[in-house]
């Protein structure tokens, strides 16, 4: 493997560990304009986050294939320093996933009961209220 | 060099996600009330209320806060509610002046027995006694003329006087309606400090004001102002209504004109001083217009009783006496068109003759021309009563272009008024709809993280060769 190609896969694993970042911060993003009720900067945010998980698939099955090129050359993919940042960054980015994910599962819960309000067109909607409620539902659900 | 640039912890995260679903609840409630109250009249949309938070910083990392839901906020514009109450005040005046002067208008209407005909009937009675002296039934036909005339007069005056009476008696109910709605406010401000000293949201309580407010503007120009106690409402004048929790009864005492005047609490009289919405209205055409009206009509009847009395006075009747008064009018002259009336009798009173002799028609034509000649206001009978009905007709028609234009005036804020604060079905539909397709995105890019998760870690694994 040349010192030009060896450059050019760690430049791609810098740009990797920089998308998880960004992806985490968007989440961050996400998570708070859901908290806003605002409707334009989740948007703005999910538009960012398509395009920087589209460039993480990319980037993902170009390493992919270089890591097979390195192990039949037994070459390590990157030094471990790297390495390590990416584990960290990704063990992150996963957890507060998993937190968006849920917040995405119970918003998406209050908008069907909205579009079922919609289509009823009368009464209220009675649900039991209150931060513990709601917390210990978000407890269980993490 | 953090793992994660300017990501929280997992308790930050935590707390945002519970304020998250809070702002959820929140806009949950408020779109049910708003779809539950879409037709409601007077309701105004409620959105959920949020504060920032302050952000935190751990280990020089700078954390969001997050948000706190407030409350739920009912969408009003302040300024518009008051060009509404304003223009609804004047919309009333202009609709109760219309309506007053539309039933004014019919005395004054060619019906065949309004002063008008009455004028051309007795006119042609005089020339038709003119050509036949002798005639007793010409003599009796200018009897009948001049008693229809007469009555045409009193008629006339009697329908703007019982006007004047409908408006009168509307005085009364406004004031006691005013009353009522000024207590149920006063009520509302007290439940609507209270709520808010619990911190609760008073859209509702707001909702009925207003609405109230509204229909008080709707009975007497009013002026609205906020104060720490509540809103304070007075008349145009400065007389308290409300203030706050308190409110301030007006009363009606029957004036020496026999009309009813308006005190304020403190026994004031602010009869004068009331304008707009239907209170105004009704005092401005029962103290100011129909007087006029009836004033002209009472100058009218009294100059010309007199013109064609001096008419008669120069002639003499059939019997050689010098001819007597034809029309009684009372001396008052305030009275004066609903008392005229035909003085003599017989037939034979009637001035005929200018100079006595048996035959002779020659005063007929002074008679004749009282009905043609200027009277001390310089126009003929005619043309002065021509004059009224001129005014009459303007008037009415003024009042009625001045409703019309309030009315278009009113809608157009009214529809304003809808955009900002009334419910808009579509509008909350294409929200849900963003939202609903903003979520299925980010429910694909949370699949996608999730697969990225394995790559990473063989990444990661590649590193033990």
């Amino acid at each position: 493997m040349t010192s030009s190609s060896i450059q050019d896969r760690n430049g791609k694993l810098e740009e990797y560990l920089q998308l998880l970042r960004s992806m985490s911060f968007e989440l961050e993003r996400a998570m708070s304009a859901i908290s806003q009720n605002s409707i334009q900067a989740l948007e703005e945010s999910l538009s960012n986050q398509e395009a920087f998980s589209t460039r993480l698939v990319e980037l993902a099955d170009d390493l992919g294939q270089s890591q097979r090129e390195t192990a039949t050359h037994r070459q390590p993919l990157a030094d471990d320093g790297l390495m390590d940042h990416i584990n960290a960054a990704s063990e992150s980015l996963q957890k507060l996933n998993r937190r968006y994910s849920a917040l995405l599962k119970f918003s998406s819960r209050s908008v069907a009961l909205m579009v079922s309000l919609f289509s009823s067109y009368q009464g209220q909607f009675q649900e039991g209220s209150g931060p513990r409620l709601k917390l210990e539902t978000w407890s269980c659900q993490m | 060099m953090p793992d994660v640039i300017a990501m929280g912890g997992l308790s930050t995260s935590l707390l945002i996600g519970v304020q998250a679903l809070e702002v959820s609840q929140g806009a949950l409630n408020a779109t049910s009330n708003n779809i539950a109250n879409a037709n409601t009249a007077g309701y105004t949309r409620e959105v959920p209320a949020i504060s920032e938070n302050a952000e935190s910083v751990s280990g020089g990392v700078v954390t969001g806060g997050g948000v706190t839901l407030t409350g739920l906020q009912s969408v009003r514009d302040e300024l518009l509610n008051l060009q509404i109450q304003q223009q609804t005040s004047s919309q009333s005046q202009a609709d109760t002046t219309s309506t007053a002067l539309s039933q004014v208008q019919t005395y004054f209407s060619t019906s065949g027995t309004d002063i008008e005909t009455a004028f051309a009937n007795f006119s042609s009675s005089l020339a038709a006694l003119s050509s036949n002296p002798s005639s007793s039934s010409q003599q009796a036909g200018v009897i009948s003329n001049g008693k229809n005339l007469a009555q045409a007069f009193n008629n006339t005056a009697n329908g703007l006087t019982n006007v004047q009476s409908a408006m009168d008696e509307q005085v009364t109910q406004t004031v006691s309606q005013i009353n009522t709605l000024s207590k149920q406010i006063a009520q509302l401000n007290s439940q609507l400090s209270q709520l808010t000293a619990a911190g609760q949201s008073g859209g509702t309580v707001e909702d009925q004001r207003d609405q109230l407010v509204q229909n008080l503007s709707q009975l007497t120009g009013i002026s609205v102002t906020q104060s720490s106690n509540g809103e304070v409402i007075t008349t145009g004048n400065g007389t308290p209504l409300v203030m706050g929790s308190q409110s301030f009864t007006l009363q009606t005492t029957t004036g020496s004109d026999g009309m009813q005047q308006v005190l304020d609490s403190s026994g004031n009289n602010v009869t004068s001083s009331i304008q707009g919405g239907t209170l105004g209205a009704s005092i401005t055409v029962r103290d100011q217009t129909i007087p006029s009206y009836l004033s002209q009509l009472n100058t009218l009847a009294t100059q010309f009783a007199s013109a064609f009395n001096a008419a008669q006075a120069k002639g003499y009747d059939s019997n050689g006496n010098t001819g007597q008064a034809f029309f009684s009018v009372p001396s008052s002259g305030t009275g004066a068109a609903a008392g005229l009336a035909v003085a003599i009798t017989d037939p034979s009173q009637i001035a005929i003759s200018s100079d006595g002799s048996a035959g002779s028609n020659g005063n007929v034509a002074n008679l004749s021309a009282a009905l043609t000649a200027a009277l001390p206001s310089g126009k003929s009978p005619a043309q002065s009563f021509s004059d009224l009905v001129y005014q009459v007709g303007n008037d009415a028609s003024n009042a009625n272009t001045q409703s019309s234009a309030i009315a278009a005036n009113l809608l157009q804020l009214t529809n304003q008024q809808s955009s900002v604060s009334g419910v808009s079905i579509d509008e909350e539909t294409t929200n849900l709809i963003r939202y609903q397709t903003a979520y299925e995105a980010a429910a694909r890019i949370v699949s996608t993280i999730q697969a990225l998760s394995t790559v990473t870690l063989d990444m990661g694994a590649s590193q033990s060769y």
